[in-house]
């Protein structure tokens, strides 16, 4: 029983890391721009895609791969945002909202019409797992949660040290009072979408490895991305990694006393608990 | 204000009407609508299923059509998921008026539509497996061409037992024939003497099931019964491996897709076996759709497809009335019994205006069907992965 909890302990840590990712970029957006951008799930996928045309078409290694689809999934995501969603900003949150299920939906069949439905493979090796203690860590997942760990200290670099990190964070405290300063909200804006769906490209293309490639890689970690970034608290840069990991236990040892089918449960059950209980999540909206 | 007809355009009317009528240009169309798997888990096999029913709606209607009638069809994406399934049968029911619905790939579509379809009187045809869907109080609204869950699952079994397997565990994605499928594997296995046969059912839209796995390889198994879609079966194969599974695997043919074996390197995928209800292998009927896609095998979907637009385009030129009803009433009548056999629907509507009785024989099989709309008999494709394609290992 213990190593049963131990192992999905560990799977969970794995999962969550990976899962951080898109959350982070969800909070990022969501924290300068204030509405929830739920076109991250494909963007996710064209991070994907865009990593599989580096690895798999021009041989680049993964991790070099990786830089491919921050850069190719920020753009797109800065892209989209200021061509669709740009204009509906100012008709509220819930237009926005709407407006990027709308972006979701167009550019997962754009991504189906350029590369088709059937599955793709990065060409990476399968490896067994390591055994250490009784314990099955997979070399791929653990790799990857590393990789997970390195883009989250860039993005906590970035928003503590660098000026226009700085600029991101003082827009997310107060627009109004940024702007009179002389910050530029289209520029700051910009550089969020560009940050936050580059790091849901990364996470993408980190569920991908570990998955299958297809136009709803990114939509099938949605929800799960919604949950922690909810759990953890909307616009919370830190409460995204807290949700995450919470969000990526929290299903694995459900596991443990639930059938398996209703693992995906866990995310609704957080998301309900937390807006019952603490709905400003876990460490509060606005936390850095 | 004087007449607005100029008298050549009113001359040049005049005399097409009769070239109007006879090549039935002139008459009303007969509403078809598909709903197929263009994308989603399906999306492997919707396109070329919406090809060959294309393609041969077109070749009747350039033939003179049905009764003199062309046929409208209106192909639709249930995107492999209910919800639009559903959206789909709709707009085809209520908008177009559809006389029937063929094509509906995965159960769970499958199922949903029906009620639909039997409320409103409009046949469905379908490609779905799970025993339940033609159980359900249908009123003679559903064929299927696909065999149930039962057949099939019946001679998985015979297969694994006549390969050694001794201790099976079954990881099934959570459909409408999970729970059938695995209790009918598990009567056969169990009768042949194998033993340690658990299951679990999974949510496919997960993306690990490390956890499930774990549970599985606890039962030491020497035998993993995949009862997946493409996406989830990637993962399952690559994390099978990862977790250092050396035993047999075996799932269906429509999740071992050729993508999915090219997704991941050999060493993962050799050795898989899986299994499909065989089309209709050397038939006419098989090699026009062979034609139509251009390729040497093509999916079993896509043959029952084109049975499905077949089967429709003669009922009703038995029936000589265009309605779901009257396919209901004589779909029996064209595909079974001790009419002359034939293949091509065009020839066997020209039967049928002759007075002749038929018995289609389709790209998928006989297409005979018991009184609850599913298939009296098929055979089976078995198959392994090799080098990243799958290889027939034999046809029974």
């Amino acid at each position: 029983m213990i190593d049963a909890f131990l192992q999905a302990l560990v799977n969970g840590a794995l999962a969550g890391a990976v899962l951080a990712l898109p959350a982070l970029g969800f909070n990022t957006v969501y924290a300068v721009l204030r509405f929830p951008n739920f076109a991250i799930a494909s963007l996710a996928t064209v991070g994907a895609y865009a990593g599989w045309v580096a690895n798999a078409v021009f041989a680049w290694p993964a991790a070099s791969s990786l830089v491919v689809a921050f850069v190719v999934a920020g753009a797109a995501g800065a892209a989209s945002d200021a061509l669709a969603l740009r204009k509906l900003r100012p008709l509220g949150a819930i237009t926005a909202a709407i407006g990027s299920v709308a972006l979701d939906l167009l550019l997962q069949n754009a991504i189906r019409f350029g590369f088709g439905n059937n599955p793709r493979g990065y060409d990476l090796p399968v490896f067994r797992n390591w055994q250490v203690a009784g314990i099955g860590i997979g070399p791929q997942e653990a790799e990857d949660a590393g990789l997970a760990l390195v883009a989250m200290a860039a993005l906590f670099l970035l928003l503590r040290f660098t000026r226009i990190g700085k600029t991101m964070r003082a827009v997310a405290d107060n627009a109004p009072l940024a702007e009179s300063k002389g910050i530029d909200p289209v520029r700051v804006a910009w550089v969020a979408n560009f940050v936050g769906f580059g790091l849901a490209g990364i996470g993408g293309m980190l569920v991908a490895l570990d998955t299958s490639l297809d136009p709803l890689t990114g939509f099938r970690v949605l929800l799960s991305i919604f949950a922690a970034a909810v759990v953890g608290g909307l616009g919370s840069i830190p409460g995204a990694l807290a949700g995450a990991f919470v969000v990526g236990i929290g299903e694995e040892l459900s596991t443990l006393v639930l059938a398996p089918t209703y693992r995906t449960a866990i995310g609704f059950l957080a998301i309900l608990l937390v807006l019952s209980l603490r709905p400003r999540g876990l460490l509060g909206e606005r936390a850095y | 204000m004087g007449s607005t007809i100029p008298r050549r355009a009113a001359l040049a009317g005049a005399l097409a009407v009769p070239f109007l009528a006879r090549t039935g240009l002139a008459a009303a169309p007969i509403p078809l609508g598909a709903i197929n798997p263009l994308t989603g888990a399906g999306g492997a096999y919707g396109p070329s299923m919406a090809k060959v029913a294309k393609a041969l709606t077109t070749r009747i209607n350039g033939a003179g059509g049905v009764l003199g009638r062309p046929i409208a069809l209106d192909v639709e994406d249930s995107e492999t998921n209910p919800t639009v399934a559903v959206e789909a049968a709709h707009k085809l029911i209520d908008v177009n008026k559809v006389v029937a619905i063929v094509g509906t790939w995965a159960s769970a579509c499958t199922t949903a539509v029906a009620p639909l379809c039997w409320q409103s009187h409009t046949m469905l045809f379908c490609v779905s497996g799970a025993d339940s869907i033609t159980k359900l109080p249908h009123h003679g609204y559903i064929i299927r061409t696909q065999p149930n869950t039962h057949l099939q699952s019946g001679r998985a079994a015979e297969f694994l037992l006549q390969k050694g397997a001794k201790r099976v565990f079954g990881l099934s994605a959570q459909t409408p024939f999970a729970v059938d499928s695995w209790n009918r594997l598990k009567e056969v296995l169990a009768g042949g003497g194998a033993s340690g046969l658990g299951d679990i059912i999974y949510d496919p839209k997960q993306i690990s099931f490390r956890s499930e796995i774990g549970k599985a390889l606890d039962a030491k198994p020497d035998t993993l019964f995949l009862n997946s879609y493409a996406p989830d079966l990637e993962i399952l194969l690559r994390e099978t491996y990862q977790a250092g599974f050396n035993g047999k695997r075996f799932t269906f043919a429509y999740a071992a897709t050729d993508a999915v074996l090219k997704a991941l390197p050999a060493s993962v995928t050799n050795g898989l076996w899986s299994f499909a209800p065989s089309p209709n292998v050397g038939s006419p009927a098989y090699g026009a759709v062979q034609a139509i896609l251009g390729v040497n095998d093509p999916d079993p979907y896509s043959c029952q497809v084109y049975d499905h637009v077949s089967l429709v385009a003669l009922a009703i030129g038995k029936a000589g009335v265009a309605s779901g009803l009257a396919i209901h009433d004589n779909v029996r009548k064209i595909s079974q019994g001790a009419g002359e056999k034939v293949s091509d629907p065009v020839a066997g509507l020209r039967l049928l205006a002759s007075g002749k009785e038929i018995n289609y024989e389709g790209a998928s099989g006989p297409c005979d069907f018991t009184p609850l709309g599913d298939i009296i008999s098929c055979k089976f494709l078995f198959q392994v992965a090799e080098n990243q394609r799958n290889k027939t290992l034999f046809i029974s």
